[in-house]
């Protein structure tokens, strides 16, 4: 008898990345997913450090905010997509108060797996976190052979 | 005088035809006249003739008579003295002589007086006949009786009165036909006389008849056939003609014809004079194009005010010239020959570019050289047409600068308020999220920072409406909202803004009734903005209509358009108020009398909105409660099927 496919264990060890200059939606996102169980989370406000935090974190899931100085989301974007493995699937979940049309489908046409408009309601996005990380899971399950 | 210029002016009328007949004619009537004269003179002239025959005839018959019947008397005296028979030959001469020649006499004489005597003496002749015979018997009768000597003699006597008798009848007639002889002489001189004198006139009467001839053909045909000649000839050399009579006649009407044609060609030259002045002085007063003329190896041959105006030179200095000194120095080479050189390929060449001024300075010109040609297609010059452009350059330049500057303020506007957008959520987002999570654990507070957090989170939702009302207003304002106007079906529209309405109309207790006047209508619309329209109004509906019982939603077709209204029956809106319905944070003091929430910002959004995709929106008060109307531009099935 083969248990559910994924147990919430599973995911709560997920590492979670969260990029956003603000330094409260920072504070607010690694609270929410701190009190939802997640182990792994790490935030960064500074975008220029952001590109190597994921290489060097290599996380399942990145929180990630449009509009920043210096470097911004769509090229934070451009670049993951460049760094990453044709048959990876590291989902990219984009939050921003930039809610026009263009901003979505560009950051969907560059790889952002969802899009959230701020403010967001707390429980949708703790909700699409975990739909996005047990669609990574699968993934990696797919790519292991089977014991 | 009068009688002369009539019948002259008569004359000149008559057709050509019957001038020359009586030219032909009058000649020739006039020799009639003059033969028949002559004839008749001679007629009289030989019947004249005829009686001095005739007198002498009768003379020398009477004397005739009278010498037979006086040899016969001296014959008989001699037989009766002689007995001899040869005596009697006169006597027997005359017995057979007498009767012709008394024949004769009496045809040939016709005046009574002649006849009269010669009446008498035939009668005398028979008596003087008898006798002698009776003296030849009484004297054959001697012969045998020698007693009748004395009645021969007696006889004898009478016989001799008979013949004196006779003798003086002879005389009479000889008197009066030497009379009668001597009239008609002079009769017959007379009539020589006569005849000569008519011969004379006839000649005479010839000559002028044959003079008049001449002259009426003269005045009536080559005199003024002359002077038509001449008038062509004036109108050949476009002179002005003489004035001729105007006669009836055919040489009369072709008179009047060559005035009439050159009356015309004079009208015409001098339209088509005043038509080339008007246009040589349109042209030479034309300001904004400079019109010259070039001969066909490109010199100035004309040059009016506008190329005087724009190109400075005035008309003295430039004709003559060639026109490549237009052009300045990087193209005067080879753009001159080449322009020429295609007008005459093409007939006509356009171009644009910089030209000098007489100062040496440089303007942007439009021109246009056309070429022109003579009748056998030789060019024979061309005219150019220049405008200077310069102006208008610099007005396109800054017309292209202003739009850029506009279009870089637009993209500035909507950078501004996608920054605004951004800067205003991003401290919201912090605020509703933390406020939320402090809600999620609200067990773990106390109850007045619980009624705390529930305050935050109140004052920040409004604050987020009213942050996205406001940013929607701007952005359509700025134009910065793209609006994808498409076929919306409403039948679909009206069943989704239902389903989402419908919890906010049974919040307030109310029943949400849904009127389709025709199913299947189609709007030209953006479906996203007009949904946000809809929930807007229905929202507001629900949220005054505290004592009412439904919200009734209806649309359907008005003319060309779609009409969709929202209604409650509520308590209305006071009249005096409606006007300032659709200013932004005019609540007609509703939050304080009712205590709704609200921006004040949702009617004003919805009327910028239905503007921006084409429509109207309004408000109505009904008999009970408030109406909202919208239209929006429709869509005709047949259209639908021609897109499809």
């Amino acid at each position: 008898m083969p248990g559910p496919l994924i147990r919430p264990e599973d995911l709560v060890s997920r590492r979670i990345l969260v990029i956003d200059d603000e330094e409260a939606n920072v504070l607010l996102l690694t609270t929410l997913l701190k009190r939802e169980g997640y182990t792994d989370v790490h935030g960064i406000t500074d975008p220029s450090r952001a590109m190597q935090a994921f290489i060097d974190l290599s996380p399942d899931l990145v929180l990630l905010d449009l509009m920043m100085p210096e470097v911004d989301g769509f090229q934070l974007l451009e670049a993951f997509g460049r760094h990453e493995r044709a048959d990876e699937y590291r989902p990219v979940l984009v939050l921003t108060a930039d809610t026009t049309l263009q901003a979505r489908r560009r950051a969907l046409s560059l790889g952002a797996k969802d899009f959230v408009a701020k403010p967001f309601d707390v429980i949708e996005v703790a909700l699409r976190i975990s739909n996005l990380l047990e669609t990574r899971l699968l993934y990696e399950r797919l790519r292991q052979p089977s014991p | 005088m009068r009688l002369a210029r009539f019948l002259t002016r008569f004359w000149a009328d008559r057709p050509l035809a019957l001038k020359g007949l009586v030219v032909v004619a009058l000649p020739l009537a006039i020799l009639l006249v003059s033969l028949s004269l002559l004839f008749q003179a001679s007629h009289a002239e030989e019947e004249a003739e005829d009686d001095v025959r005739r007198a002498f005839a009768v003379q020398r018959d009477t004397y005739q008579v009278h010498a037979l019947l006086a040899e016969a008397a001296a014959g008989v005296r001699g037989y009766v003295l002689t007995r001899q028979a040869r005596f009697l030959e006169p006597y027997r001469k005359a017995e057979a002589d007498l009767p012709p020649t008394f024949e004769r006499l009496d045809g040939v004489i016709r005046d009574a007086e002649i006849r009269n005597r010669f009446e008498r003496i035939r009668t005398l002749a028979v008596r003087k006949r008898e006798g002698l015979h009776a003296i030849v018997e009484l004297a054959d009768a001697r012969t045998a009786n020698a007693h009748n000597t004395s009645e021969i003699e007696a006889a004898l006597v009478a016989n001799k009165i008979v013949l004196d008798a006779m003798r003086q009848e002879i005389d009479r007639i000889q008197v009066r036909e030497n009379t009668l002889l001597d009239q008609r002489l002079r009769r017959v001189e007379e009539v020589r006389n006569r005849f000569l004198f008519l011969t004379a006139i006839s000649a005479v009467v010839g000559l002028l008849g044959s003079l008049a001839a001449v002259y009426l053909f003269s005045t009536g045909i080559v005199r003024r056939i002359g002077n038509l000649e001449d008038n062509a000839e004036r109108l050949a050399q476009g002179e002005a003609l003489t004035e001729l009579p105007q006669d009836a006649d055919e040489i009369g009407r072709l008179a009047q014809r060559l005035v009439r044609a050159s009356a015309l060609l004079r009208g015409r030259e001098q339209a088509l004079r005043e038509s080339e002045e008007r246009f040589r002085l349109v042209i030479e007063e034309v300001r904004d194009y400079g019109i010259f003329a070039l001969d066909p190896t490109g010199v100035v041959t004309s040059w009016n005010l506008g190329a005087e105006r724009i190109k400075g030179w005035t008309a003295p200095e430039i004709l003559g010239q060639h026109f490549s000194r237009f052009y300045p120095d990087e193209t005067r080479d080879f753009l001159p020959a080449r322009m020429l050189q295609r007008a005459r390929e093409r007939g006509t060449v356009e171009d644009e570019g910089w030209r000098l001024r007489k100062d040496g300075s440089r303007f942007w010109a439009n021109v246009v050289i056309t070429s022109l040609h003579d009748d056998n297609g030789q060019v024979r010059g061309f005219a150019k047409v220049t405008r200077d452009m310069t102006e208008r350059r610099r007005t396109e330049e800054a017309l292209r600068m202003a739009r850029e500057d506009a279009i870089a303020a637009n993209l500035a506007k909507s950078e501004f308020l996608s920054r605004t957008s951004h800067e205003l959520r991003t401290p919201m987002s912090a605020i509703l999220g933390f406020g939320q999570l402090l809600e999620l654990d609200e067990e773990t507070l106390s109850p007045s920072h619980r009624a705390a957090v529930q305050q935050i989170m109140k004052a920040g939702r409004h604050l987020l409406a009213l942050i996205n009302d406001l940013l929607d207003i701007s952005s359509i304002e700025a134009g910065a909202t793209d609006m994808s106007i498409e076929a919306v079906d409403l039948d679909d529209v009206v069943q989704e803004v239902h389903a989402l309405a419908a919890p906010i109309v049974a919040t307030g207790g109310l029943s949400f009734q849904l009127e389709v006047a025709e199913p299947g209508l189609i709007a030209q619309a953006d479906r996203r903005r007009l949904i946000q329209v809809l929930l807007n109004l229905i929202a507001n509906a629900a949220k005054y209509n505290r004592s009412g019982t439904c919200v009734r939603l209806a649309y359907g077709r008005n003319g060309e358009d779609i009409r969709i209204e929202v209604e409650d029956d509520g308590e209305g809106i006071d009249p005096s108020a409606a006007s300032r319905l659709f200013t932004p944070f005019d609540r007609l003091g509703q939050q304080s009398k009712t205590r709704v929430e609200g921006t004040g910002l949702g009617l004003a959004l919805s009327k910028r909105l239905v503007e921006s995709m084409n429509g109207q929106i309004g408000y109505e008060a009904p008999a009970k409660g408030a109406r909202f109307w919208f239209t929006l531009p429709g869509v005709q099935p047949a259209q639908m099927q021609q897109k499809d």
